[in-house]
């Protein structure tokens, strides 16, 4: 018998055997993406299939040879005849058509109850095992003949994939969708399944409003030159920040050329060009007490972005003038700029001795000091008001009430002088503190400025004009968009003779690449009308082009992939393995096979599937890692779960925790290891303070002696055997089957048996109060599981969940081991029995378990993988071919990555 | 109404519930066709039927924001002296808050609650009195420095942030379309659906050649394309019915430097006063952001930035120039009292009775970067106003319990709001 067998879901009563047996018929073998509709509802539902499945009345029909009958007779029609007809399903039979696709459906489900022992139920005589076999191999032989390999549906681009498309297709590397953009839907377990892939008008709008916006971008409006506008303004018209500038006799003074502009920038308030273009600029600036014999001071004129965020430093800026400021009298300036919308112009005293640079200060002061004891000990009173020992004065020392402060000492006749000399400890702390960033820069230079806008240098700004826009021009942006728009035509719009001939080298450089495949000229002439239609009806060049494009990116050969029916042509191909292993469309290598028709070819499917897969271990996620894993292990919702406060599980362990299942998985992947390392490999990645903190492991004994150090993920390894590492001993696991504040062990329970060994039990029915674990230390979840369990509409499947998510019990909500229940004296009782008779003492014993039913695991990450990969749910072809695969790899021990390599090269990845 | 994912979500159906809470909200969220999605919370017929929040970054001094005495016969302190001629129609609530982390980057728990960055309360809001106008929401800031144009206020269901609208006069636009936009997007929708046969031929060349389960499948697109056609028919007609512009004249240029912060407030609230008598939206926020800008108030540049201030370590010039800042703050908005008190709606009701319009902020104390103890004044929404009331005490209520009430005015079915289940019905109602 096949270890498979055992761990079905044998039923013990009849009424509750009947009614989940009509349930899996609906449900499909290996069970659709459970919902929550209500008992009644499904079983309705499954009825109707049931009664058309065995109908011997059609003339398509073949009889029903003597074995299988004889099974048949014995042990399913006392229920399942004519008369009786349980669970709306009729066995009592002669023939059978085939070719019906209720009846492959119905009968594929036959077998799979025969196959898993749900049926006959409980008190009742069961066939033996051969029988069995005689029954399911004659179901499996008809099957086979009927159904064949392939049927994904037209697959529109989910979300990703649509993204990645379009930052590919434009050369655009940071596109990012607008806000609300809609999501998809998750079916069998991942949301880029045809089915869940829904294109709704919303979508479209969607996909409409994207096309416009980068059409916007490529073939923008023309814009006509306004009139020209004088805009002036003086120190009433300008900013300020901090300590940056400080209005004084009528004029801005400047004081600092700090990198940061918040600290040295003055720029207009409420001038700014509407327009990109050519400007005339004035500036009108003095010198205000200048040092003598030193270089002139230089005025930078930069443009500024009105929207630019205060945090800013002057290298984001570009500079429009840097202007010789002369010592005396006024000088004025004029020169002619670029602005580009929305830029007005800031200024900076560029070589102000000040810099707020706190490397720089303390030399500075100490020589200041040295000139002036006086200054000394004003800032020595302004810092130090209790002296020394006392408090160390900084935030009230910002900006113009610092230098109040400050100022206050300095005018002081009685101030005391007693510790204004360099050596003094007083003198040497205030030093340092002038070196130290967080008193300097913030507090003390903002102070200091005000000494130099009062007392001098200072750089004079007494006004400014902008004045123009006396031609037009494209910004920066603009340029790289038209750049962009030739790019993707393959020839520059100057080269070209007609808008015709532009827009046509436009499409046949383009389309191919938006469709994925070569284009006819039939399609290129199509969307080609649109342009010169548009242009027929007096619409202008850019506006022809931006309608063609808006309507190539809403069409479906864009939006959809899988369309074309059979084996998949070398360019389908390229596409279901690049959206596969990368979400991304084709890329050049990819494209270029396809196109000489090389890429179907065995070895090069295999080595292009190679170079696509992450090649290793560390760096930053790879895409099929992290989307796979998000998806297959939820880890992806692991932001969304916010753990209780009380386990002290923050943002940064969330991510360690994610972090270590897709370096995990990456290793599994990049180092091919066999299938049953994801369960039992004696290595983990994590941070040494979380592998001590959560997952207590003991050898740790140093991880706290370099706190930095104890954050970064290492590799660790340990014994294999034990409770830590693999899927079934990870902190993210074990979050995401759990709710952030407690563990529900059916919830694990149900969680290990779909997502660990692919076997899906039906929802519970709606009327069963769910389990509440009474916190107050009365009972243990186990005592409220066993009540329930006590009914036998529940026992049925929870004699199957509950051994599996109790010996996950040691495990808290965020992954840490404990041995109490929380809040209660009782120990945690984590033992059971698995229906095959295992005996479970602690988690090790199920991880061993598993491991030893190797297949069943590694079966379930391949058919989530080709659910992944394919976008449908596999058939009965194609499941015999996954067990081929698996069997074979699991067999050879030859490790995941060859799965996966396999799994590309089978007929089943490989066909619409 | 359960907006906490812990209480929403429970046996094994969490995973797949939670992955649904992910997938839907953008599907309603996009686009403007927001008329077809259906009314999901009932609004009592006399109840206020609009909500704003204005929430300061840097806080409240709250020396001068909390009144001395409680109850109503209260000498009204310093920042709130703008708001003496409305003293009946507010009350000042001290000593709530969310119990959330400190910081300046929890400052978001003001709207979000104990976590920052969870669903936020305007946006639960949006998403169920917002749905039948024009906008579900509109988000406001003025004074950007420190969040780099990154919003922290407001957060969908799904947990990601909205951007907010920094310039008035891409609101007014936003608002009030004008000629040249118009003529823009009449373009766009015209050209664009003259062009949609294109795309339908291509996808039935293609359905051509298909099996029928594809064939069905392919549906989706042609009814895709038909969805496509009536929301372009129907932004056509809004377009030809648009709301009268009410002619408010905006500055030259969008007083949008931080410096002039207080100058753009003003504008900001007029805005929203016409929005809520337009009927325009019914949910709005408004952040008033800051950092290093210096204030020149009567004449005198204040003694330092925005931010230096805040944390003014108990200098008492630091604190005096502090409260003057904020009481310029409530200047503004007392200004916007009196538009909503002065204005009324369709129905002849005052925008004040029919508005719920809190003050807030995230951050207590942003001298110590405390988020306990949030300064919140709540104004009209048709409540009894009950002067100061001072929450303490072990087990006293959270800001969450008063967000419980307010939703409840607003005829919402709410009873927990984050780590909040209570409410102040008994206090204010």
């Amino acid at each position: 018998m096949s270890r498979r067998l055992l761990i079905g879901l044998p039923l013990s009563l009849l009424a509750c055997a009947l009614l989940f047996f009509a349930l899996y018929l609906d449900r499909g073998v290996s069970g659709s993406a459970p919902n929550t509709a209500d008992h009644s509802g499904v079983q309705e539902q499954a009825s109707r299939p049931a009664v058309s499945v065995i109908d011997a009345s059609v003339s398509k029909a073949t009889p029903i040879p003597t074995g299988p009958a004889e099974v048949l007779f014995n042990y399913c029609t006392d229920c399942h005849d004519a008369g009786l007809k349980k669970g709306g399903i009729n066995f009592d039979v002669r023939s059978v058509d085939w070719s019906s696709e209720a009846n492959q459906q119905a009968w594929q489900k036959a077998m799979y109850v025969n196959d898993h022992l749900f049926m006959p139920p409980h008190g009742v005589d069961k066939p033996t095992a051969k029988e069995r076999r005689i029954l399911s191999d004659w179901i499996d032989q008809e099957l086979s003949k009927q159904i064949e390999i392939g049927g994904t549906p037209p697959r529109r681009l989910n979300k990703t994939e649509y993204r990645n498309t379009i930052r590919s297709l434009f050369y655009i590397p940071d596109y990012e969708l607008p806000q609300g953009f809609p999501g998809d839907t998750t079916v069998h377990g991942f949301n880029n399944v045809s089915e869940g892939l829904v294109l709704s008008a919303t979508h479209m709008a969607a996909y409409n409003k994207v096309a416009t916006d980068i059409a916007d971008r490529l073939y923008p409006q023309l814009r006509l030159l306004p009139p020209s506008k004088l805009q002036a303004g003086g120190p009433d018209e300008m900013s300020l920040s901090f300590s940056a500038s400080a209005k004084k006799d009528g004029k801005m003074r400047l004081a600092s050329s700090s990198i940061a502009i918040m600290r040295s920038c003055a720029w207009p308030t409420r001038a700014a060009v509407k327009a990109s273009g050519v400007y005339t600029v004035t500036v009108k600036a003095s010198s205000f007490k200048p040092k003598k014999n030193t270089e002139p001071m230089v005025l930078s004129v930069f443009a500024r972005d009105v929207d630019t965020p205060m945090r800013a430093r002057t290298s984001r800026f570009r500079v429009l003038k840097e202007l010789e400021v002369s010592p005396k009298g006024t000088t004025s300036v004029s020169f002619e700029a670029e602005l580009y919308e929305n830029q007005t112009l800031m200024f900076q005293w560029k070589n102000a001795e000040l810099s707020h640079d706190h490397e720089k200060l303390p030399g500075m002061m100490r020589d200041w000091f040295e000139r002036d004891p006086r200054f000394l000990a004003a800032w020595q009173r302004a810092v130090f008001p209790d002296g020394i020992k006392g408090k160390v004065r900084k935030t009230e020392l910002r900006g113009l009430n610092g230098w109040r402060i400050l100022h206050e000492g300095m005018q002081d006749p009685d101030l005391d002088m007693s510790q204004a000399t360099l050596d003094a400890p007083m003198t040497k702390k205030l030093l340092e503190l002038f070196g130290n960033r967080n008193y300097a820069v913030f507090n003390f230079a903002d102070a200091l400025a005000h000494y130099y806008f009062n007392y001098g240098p200072s750089l004079e700004l007494q006004n400014f004009s902008i004045e123009g826009p006396s031609k037009l021009v494209d910004s920066p942006q603009e340029k790289a968009d038209k750049l962009l728009a030739d790019r993707l035509a393959g020839i520059s719009r100057d080269k070209v003779d007609s808008d015709e001939a532009y827009a046509r080298k436009m499409l046949g450089n383009f389309l191919p690449r938006a469709f994925r495949r070569p284009v006819d000229e039939r399609t290129i002439a199509s969307f080609l009308q649109i342009a010169t239609d548009h242009w027929a009806e007096g619409h202008g060049f850019n506006e022809g082009m931006h309608l063609m494009l808006r309507n190539v990116l809403i069409s479906p050969q864009f939006l959809y992939r899988s369309v074309r029916p059979g084996l998949l042509d070398d360019h389908d191909l390229a596409a279901r393995l690049s959206y596969f292993l990368t979400q991304s469309p084709p890329d050049a290598t990819l494209t270029r096979l396809a196109n000489e028709g090389r890429l179907s070819k065995p070895h090069m499917l295999r080595k292009q599937a190679i170079r696509l897969l992450p090649s290793k271990i560390g760096g930053p996620t790879h895409p099929f890692v992290k989307d796979f894993t998000g998806q297959w292990l939820g880890t992806s919702l692991l932001p969304e779960i916010m753990p209780d406060p009380k386990f002290r599980f923050h943002t940064e362990d969330i991510q360690i925790a994610t972090k270590e299942v897709e370096l995990f998985f990456a290793e599994m992947l990049v180092k091919n290891r066999p299938m049953r390392d994801f369960i039992d490999p004696g290595f983990t990645y994590t941070a040494p303070y979380f592998a001590h903190r959560i997952y207590q492991m003991q050898q740790l004994k140093s991880w706290s002696a370099d706190k930095k150090k104890s954050e970064r993920i290492q590799r660790f390894e340990f014994p294999r055997g034990t409770r830590h590492g693999g899927l079934l001993g990870m902190s993210a696991i074990m979050m995401t089957t759990a709710n952030g504040v407690d563990t529900q062990p059916v919830l694990r329970g149900v969680w290990v048996m779909e997502n660990i060994l692919g076997i899906h039990p039906p929802p519970p029915p709606e009327d069963v109060p769910a389990l509440t674990p009474d916190t107050r230390g009365a009972q243990t979840p186990r005592d409220t599981l066993i009540k329930h369990t006590n009914n036998p509409d529940c026992y049925s499947c929870h004699q199957h969940i509950d051994p599996i998510g109790f010996v996950f019990e040691n495990f808290d909500p965020v992954g840490k081991w404990r041995e109490k229940w929380p809040g209660t004296k009782h120990k945690i009782d984590p033992t059971g029995v698995l229906t095959d008779g295992t005996k479970l003492k602690r988690v090790v014993d199920f991880k061993q378990w598993v491991v030893k039913n190797e297949d069943i695991f590694a079966k379930n990450v391949a058919n989530k993988l080709m659910i992944y990969g394919t976008g449908r749910e596999l058939n009965h072809a194609e499941q015999n071919e996954l067990k081929t695969i698996v069997k074979n790899n699991v067999g050879g021990d030859e490790g995941f990555r060859e799965l996966i390599l396999d799994l590309v090269a089978s007929e089943t990845f490989r066909t619409k | 109404m359960k907006p906490n994912i812990h209480t929403t979500l429970d046996r094994r159906h969490f995973l797949r519930g939670a992955a649904a809470m992910i997938a839907l909200p953008g599907l309603s969220a996009f686009g403007a066709d927001k008329a077809a999605a259906p009314l999901l919370g009932a609004v009592k017929k006399d109840g206020p039927r609009n909500f704003v929040a204005i929430g300061s970054y840097l806080g409240w001094h709250q020396n001068a924001f909390y009144p001395k005495a409680t109850g109503k016969d209260y000498e009204m302190p310093p920042t709130l002296t703008p708001l003496a001629d409305y003293r009946e129609d507010f009350t000042v609530f001290s000593g709530l808050d969310h119990r959330a982390g400190n910081g300046h980057h929890n400052w978001s728990n003001f709207l979000c609650g104990r976590d920052a960055g969870a669903y936020s309360f305007d946006q639960m809001l949006a998403d169920q009195i917002g749905q039948k106008s024009r906008f579900a929401s509109l988000q406001l800031v003025t004074g950007a420095g420190e969040s780099n144009g990154k919003a922290v206020m407001n957060f969908s269901k799904d947990g990601t942030y909205l951007p907010m609208t920094n310039r008035p006069s891409a609101l007014y636009r936003k608002m009030f379309i004008t000629k040249a936009d118009k003529a823009r997007t009449e373009y766009l929708l015209k050209s664009g659906r003259s062009s949609l046969d294109n795309v339908v031929d291509e996808a039935k060349r293609l359905s051509n050649s298909l099996p029928t389960d594809d064939k069905d499948k392919l549906d989706e697109y042609f009814n895709s394309i038909r969805g496509l056609e009536g929301k372009m028919q129907r932004q056509l007609n809004t377009l030809n019915d648009p709301v009268d512009d009410p002619g408010y004249k905006l500055p030259d240029n969008d007083p949008i430097t931080p410096g002039l912060q207080l100058e753009a407030s003003v504008i900001m609230y007029d805005l929203i006063a016409i929005a809520f008598q337009s009927g325009l939206t019914r949910v709005a926020t408004l952040f008033l952001d800051g950092l290093g800008q210096v204030f020149t108030i009567n004449g005198r540049a204040l003694g330092s930035g925005y931010h230096g201030l805040s944390h003014h370590g108990n200098d008492p010039r630091m604190i005096n120039d502090l409260v003057l800042l904020d009481t310029a703050h409530m200047e503004g908005f007392a200004s916007f009292l009196k538009q909503l008190k002065e204005k009324t709606n369709a129905e002849g009701k005052s925008l004040l009775d029919d508005t719920v319009v809190m003050v807030g902020t995230g951050m207590g104390d942003a001298s110590r970067h405390s988020n306990r103890d949030l300064p919140t004044l709540i104004a009209g929404g048709g409540f009894k106003h009950q002067g100061h009331v001072a929450i303490k005490g072990h087990n006293a209520p959270l800001l969450g319990d008063l967000y419980i009430t307010i939703a409840q005015k607003l005829g919402m079915e709410m009873d927990t709001f984050s780590n909040a289940s209570r409410n102040l019905n008994q206090v204010i109602s």
